[in-house]
């Protein structure tokens, strides 16, 4: 009896230590046979972000966009791995000159994978979808300045603008362009991609095969499929025994070793656009004052930070623009690290003694680590932080929906989304007019250098307020199996477009 | 009591005097301060640091000690917790008869039933995700267990001569079960507690490990381990050294708690 008690708890222990280990067993796949000819070859993609349904509009999450977006579905426009925007679907484009009206005319030829013709109605059908009031689409208030659409025929499609939007051409990339006969999309869907989507088997994979039909350059391989996995050690098992070639972005950089010292591996450094924030809730005390807001950035050394959690990779960043956006400007140096100065300043805004605050922090990587690190860096100077940490749910209802925060961990994922600062309403309350006048000044230019020279300002503004304190720029890591090319490194706003991979 | 028993009980009081002096040793030294991240990313054990550092640069050791605190407070908040509760239930249903006899045995079978690390789950994702609730959650678990026997071993004893004899006495039953019940049920509960006690410390480090258990920064075993998972390649020490403590500690309360049974059950000496 004593003995089989001992040996239970071992074997629970030992359960325990490798939960992370055992888990990659589960995934073992025939994919490690090489294909006889390149273009039949199936293309094995791990990644962590298993979508939530299969719809951009009903909150299908990042991953959905990773699987789909490009792939099944196209837009009007596309967002190159480069970050430039291209037309797709729409062939021409003419646009009036008090900027009120956008005329496109559709690429003829181009058909759904269910076999119906794309047609204008289309367009004006997928467009409405993201602008509806059910809608969880991200970008629907980017949309709100469409007064009409017309549809005058069958290639044609008028959007009628209640004022200009220089964005506008950007933010159709990101609408799908859908059959607007499809009745279910969150869990098929039909596009007009050079795949179409296969079959999804929720928590493991999900597949894409080549579009027989499709308008384009078809792609260069058979099909793709996504193997899901919750473990980043288990999805790095996963690559080395070939159970998948490439994992689209690497979580951590300790694993990295085991690739870049090996010939069938290659690591490729790209550019993310994923910040990790410390949001303050701007409009309540003690974040309401700037000099509280900048004496706390000072106080974080970020680059210690982002060695601690990312080793030799990753940037600094000392705003909300990310390196790929036109509007890039070096501001690290504002609001750098500088622990005495930070003394200072929250002397002068009245807490000498410093004071506590609550960090909501989301529970899973890095955000426990980086709270943990906020916490000690700002002992230093007198405030207390306490930890309180929530899940991604209670994220989303407690901080973004209900404001009910003082301070909060977030990685925000898309370009071009300094814009927020001009949104008073946005979560984080950060409310200066002269921000939201360049905002809305740039979303009105007329040329993109105006729109340029104006979100500069702006951005300079928040980084010298402090609106938030960006604490660094995630590294966008892409691991491949040497044996591959022609796969997008970049992954900006979580794109992955894999009709070009090439299999040898 | 055979030698090889009494080594049982050598071993596992020595193992959980290890983990118990080190938590004490904690609480008048620590080699550096919790929170001083200066150690550098991932340093390898040795020098300055005897088993190296964390991705933040905190002295892994420090970290291994404080994780030792909330392991035994752990075991001991969640005994208490299931001892007090399971004990009172236990008496309860042990006296109570028919039908509500009936009830109590179905209630403590399904609680039993419902596995200890989910029940734990459903009130941490009530209450948040604290030490003190994954304390209490762990505790009630237990309690259903210690109830149940609680409950069997009063009824073995109420239908003795002897207590018959001490209400015809004209004893109350509060003395009765003071006096009589109480001594003869404390052995055999009080081994279970210690058993418990490991199983506790087992079910805080998953809770931990699951994010559900101690939140960041305290140092809990399982938390350690979570975070050393990413790192194993590069440092594997720093999942080494919690999954030993672990191990220690919960082999050590165990072949304790059999060692004990050995002392306290007549049957088993012979």
């Amino acid at each position: 009896m004593n003995r089989r008690a001992v040996i239970r708890t071992l074997a629970a222990v030992t359960a325990l230590s490798l939960t992370g280990g055992l888990a990659a067993c589960g995934s073992d796949d025939d994919s490690g046979a090489s294909a006889a000819d390149s273009s039949s070859a199936i293309i094995q993609v791990g990644s962590v972000y298993e979508p939530q349904n299969l719809d951009n509009t009903a909150g299908g999450g990042q991953g959905v966009t990773e699987a789909l977006n490009g792939n099944v579905y196209e837009g009007l426009f596309t967002l190159t791995d480069t970050g430039a925007v291209e037309p797709l679907l729409a062939k021409d484009q003419k646009v009036s000159d008090d900027g009120l009206t956008y005329t496109f005319t559709l690429q003829p030829n181009v058909k759904f994978h269910s076999g119906a013709a794309l047609t204008s109605k289309d367009v004006k059908a997928s467009v409405e979808r993201v602008t509806a009031e059910n809608s969880k689409s991200a970008r629907k208030s980017n949309l709100a300045v469409i007064k009409s659409i017309d549809t005058p025929d069958d290639a044609t499609v008028v959007f009628t603008l209640s004022s200009r939007s220089i964005s506008f051409v950007y933010n159709l990339s990101y609408i799908w362009i859908s059959n607007a006969a499809a009745t279910d999309l969150t869990t098929t869907a039909d596009g007009t991609g050079p795949y179409k989507f296969g079959e999804w088997k929720r928590g493991s994979t999900l597949s894409l095969t080549k579009f027989d039909g499709y308008w384009g350059t078809a792609a260069k391989n058979a099909g793709v499929v996504f193997h899901y996995f919750t473990d980043a050690t288990a999805l790095n098992n996963a690559l080395l025994t070939n159970a998948v070639d490439i994992v689209t972005s690497e979580q951590s950089p300790d694993a990295l070793a085991q690739f870049s010292g090996n010939a069938s591996y290659k690591v490729n450094d790209g550019k993310g656009t994923t910040k990790l924030l410390l949001a303050f809730n701007d409009k309540v005390a003690p974040f309401d004052k700037v000099a509280v807001r900048q004496a706390v950035s000072q106080a974080i050394d970020d680059k210690k930070l982002l060695t601690s959690i990312w080793g030799e990779y990753g940037t600094e960043i000392g705003s909300m623009v990310p390196p790929t956006d036109p509007w890039y400007e070096d501001l690290t140096s504002v609001n750098a690290y500088n622990v005495e100065n930070a003394k200072k300043l929250l002397t002068d805004a009245g807490f000498p003694n410093g004071f506590t605050f609550s960090l909501d922090t989301p529970s899973y990587d890095p955000h426990p680590t980086a709270a943990t690190f906020i916490k000690s860096e700002l002992a230093k100077v007198g405030i207390t932080v306490n930890i309180n940490t929530i899940t991604a749910d209670e994220w989303y209802t407690k901080v973004y929906q209900k404001r009910d925060f003082a301070a909060t961990l977030q990685e925000h994922v898309n370009d071009r989304d300094v814009v927020w600062y001009g949104n008073p309403d946005f979560y984080w309350g950060y409310n200066n007019t002269q921000v939201t006048d360049l905002v809305n000044k740039a979303e009105q230019a007329t040329t993109t250098d105006e729109q340029t020279s104006l979100l500069k300002q702006a951005n300079k503004i928040i980084a010298e307020e402090a609106a938030s304190d960006w604490l660094y720029l995630y590294p966008q890591i892409v691991v491949a199996s040497s044996k591959l090319t022609g796969y997008p490194v970049n992954g900006l706003n979580a794109q992955f477009f894999a009709y070009g991979i090439v299999k040898s | 009591m055979s030698r090889r028993r009494s080594l049982h009980l050598a071993a596992g009081l020595l193992l959980v005097a290890v983990v118990v002096g080190g938590v004490l040793l904690s609480y008048l030294w620590l080699p550096f301060a919790p929170d001083d991240t200066s150690g550098g990313r991932l340093a390898p054990p040795g020098g300055d640091h005897l088993l190296g550092t964390d991705k933040l640069g905190r002295d892994l050791f420090t970290q291994l000690l404080i994780g030792g605190r909330i392991a035994i407070g752990t075991a001991l908040g969640a005994v208490t917790v299931g001892g007090v509760l399971g004990v009172s239930f236990g008496l309860v249903a042990g006296f109570a008869t028919r039908w509500l006899d009936d009830a109590a045995a179905v209630l403590l079978d399904i609680l039993i039933a419902f596995p200890t690390l989910l029940l734990a789950m459903l009130i941490v994702a009530g209450a948040g995700a604290s030490l003190a609730t994954a304390v209490i959650a762990i505790g009630l678990a237990m309690a259903a267990v210690v109830a149940r026997l609680t409950r069997v071993l009063v009824k073995q004893i109420l239908a003795r001569d002897y207590i018959t004899a001490a209400r015809v006495a004209g004893i109350s039953w509060p003395r009765i079960v003071v006096s009589h019940v109480l001594p003869n049920i404390a052995p055999t509960v009080s081994v279970n507690l210690a058993l418990q006690a490991g199983l506790a410390v087992l079910a805080e480090a998953s809770l931990s490990y699951l994010g559900l258990g101690t939140p960041p920064p305290n140092a809990s075993w399982g938390r350690m381990l979570y975070e050393a998972q990413a790192t194993v390649l590069v440092a594997p020490v720093a999942a080494l050294a919690p999954g030993i403590a672990l191990v220690a500690l919960v082999i050590g309360v165990n072949l304790t708690a059999d060692g004990l049974r050995d002392f306290t059950d007549p049957r088993r000496s012979r």
